[in-house]
């Protein structure tokens, strides 16, 4: 009973994903008539083209959207997670809401802000504090921010799991045998929501490396990623080989990222997201 | 010592909080703000909605994107039903090869799903459009109304369709009157949750769509990196954002039912 859905997603997921593999190793032309001599050039190619800096730039990207949102997520995770009843649910409500929201939504309603006519730049130039608009946009720090405010949600979900599953005796227990707030929470919380770290992290981390929409809206040439490379190669410049191998090249990267994945995240807390 | 570090947790993430929502509600508060300027308050307006309103190419997005989420969340409720009883209910050789790979879509770059579907289409042939959109938007969506059926599955009590069996009701009967009652809310939920990611998907859209298709998202986007930010653009995309929060509202209280 399930063929038709294996059937389709054979035929429409992992199929596609073979002729990216067959057209990075060197096929040309089309299913009436196409030819395929086995070539590693356009693998070669990655290393003389611009692609390696760039792939260094996403993963640089990736990392510093994942410090980020861990500085401002777990205090915020901990602080909901001590509260208690319908205020942690309303709190933990508003940190999901944001989730409903795409990111070509969201990432608009940043630019509203950042503009050259948004709000920053109409509020400094009415009291005077500045004389000329300033440039927010179309740079790192504007797609940073952006990559931030997106992925937030994504840290603190699995962070505030882990917080919650902690065992708030074993604090006081520390206490009560003499350790500092500043030690309890080294050796007791920190350790214990290590796998609420991990988990975030790589839900941040995995996404951002291939993140499109917003280095695409909010930035320039300095902060061109690989998403940005991939749409310039397959829908400007028509390169579906080299094209082909930047994006094997890619999948490679997450795969590896997912293996991590799944060490740190159990399937049924998936769903709740 | 204790107060003075409970006060700055408490304003920390209550700066966050601001941080996570004050884009959202300017672009909101200013899609009625009557001045073509975008951060000066003029007073409250609709003008940008009676634009919106009078723009057909608007209206065609927002029809191409209804049908092709409406084609997509009857699809998958479909298949995904499907292959969530079998998961649920047999055992065979490969299954836990298939539950993996059904989280494929779910975690794989969507840049990377969506050019191979390009390149599939390229190489086959097949002509761009709305219906090569739709059939994208279906090949993850059935993941994840899967994913949300067969959760609900988890707990059948497979008494009552053999109670149903031995009463006379053949297959078909005791799946429409017994099976389908119980299951309805989570296939209703896993089916909004695949209009969801149809509605709001950009990416794999704007790669399989070809040039003469477009979807809200893709409207927004063109109007977005063409002309960055205006009042018309403000109202679109809080119309698009209302739609977006009111299907998570009813997902919730399915979910919850």
């Amino acid at each position: 009973m399930s063929s038709p859905t294996v059937i389709y997603l054979g035929v429409f997921f992992f199929a596609p994903f073979v002729i990216v593999l067959l057209y990075a190793f060197g096929m040309v032309g089309l299913l009436r008539q196409f030819q395929f001599f086995p070539t590693l050039e356009y693998f070669l190619e990655f290393f003389d083209s611009v692609a390696p800096s760039v792939f260094g730039r996403s993963l640089l990207m990736a990392f510093a959207t994942t410090v980020l949102c861990l500085l401002l997520g777990y205090p915020m995770s901990y602080h909901i997670a001590v509260k208690s009843g319908r205020r942690k649910e309303t709190l933990m409500l508003l940190v999901i809401i944001p989730f409903w929201v795409s990111f070509l939504l969201r990432t608009y309603a940043l630019m509203t802000i950042l503009d050259v006519n948004g709000i920053i730049n109409v509020t400094l130039l009415s009291f005077g504090l500045i004389s000329e608009p300033l440039n927010l946009m179309y740079n790192m720090q504007a797609v940073l921010l952006g990559m931030v405010y997106n992925y937030l949600p994504f840290m603190i979900l699995p962070l505030y799991a882990s917080m919650e599953k902690l065992d708030k005796s074993l604090l006081e227990a520390a206490g009560s045998l003499g350790a500092g707030p500043t030690r309890s929470f080294l050796h007791v919380t920190l350790p214990l929501t290590r796998s609420g770290v991990g988990a975030g992290s790589i839900l941040v981390f995995v996404p951002a490396v291939g993140e499109f929409i917003i280095p695409q809206l909010l930035g320039g040439t300095e902060s061109f990623m690989i998403g940005n490379l991939i749409w310039t190669l397959f829908l400007k410049a028509r390169d579906l080989w080299f094209g082909s191998a930047v994006s094997i090249i890619l999948i490679a990267l997450v795969m590896l990222m997912v293996a991590l994945y799944m060490k740190y995240i159990t399937r049924g807390e998936e769903m709740t997201i | 010592m204790r107060k003075i570090g409970e006060k700055i947790l408490k304003g920390y993430s209550l700066a966050v909080y601001v941080f996570l929502y004050a884009p959202i509600l300017i672009m909101v508060v200013f899609s009625f703000n009557d001045s073509r300027l975008l951060a000066v308050w003029r007073g409250f307006s609709l003008r940008w909605y009676e634009t919106l309103i009078g723009d057909p190419t608007v209206w065609r997005a927002f029809y191409n994107s209804i049908w092709v989420a409406g084609l997509t969340t009857i699809v998958s409720i479909v298949l995904g039903t499907m292959m969530a009883f079998v998961m649920i209910r047999h055992s065979f050789r490969g299954k836990s090869l298939l539950d993996s790979s059904l989280y494929f879509p779910v975690v794989i770059p969507e840049i990377t799903e969506a050019l191979s579907l390009l390149l599939f289409y390229v190489f086959t042939g097949i002509p761009l459009g709305g219906l090569t959109v739709a059939v994208g938007h279906i090949a993850f969506a059935i993941s994840y109304a899967t994913i949300v059926i067969r959760a609900r599955l988890v707990g059948f009590d497979r008494s009552v369709e053999e109670a149903a069996k031995s009463l006379g009701a053949n297959e078909f009967r005791t799946f429409l009157h017994v099976t389908l009652p119980i299951i309805l809310p989570g296939v209703m939920a896993g089916g909004l949750l695949a209009f969801t990611v149809s509605y709001d998907d950009f990416i794999k859209t704007a790669f399989t769509a070809g040039p003469g298709f477009q979807t809200l998202p893709l409207r927004i986007y063109a109007m977005a990196s063409r002309g960055g930010v205006s009042p018309q653009l403000n109202a679109l995309a809080t119309v698009t954002l209302v739609v977006s929060l009111a299907l998570a509202v009813v997902r919730l209280r399915l979910s919850k039912a």
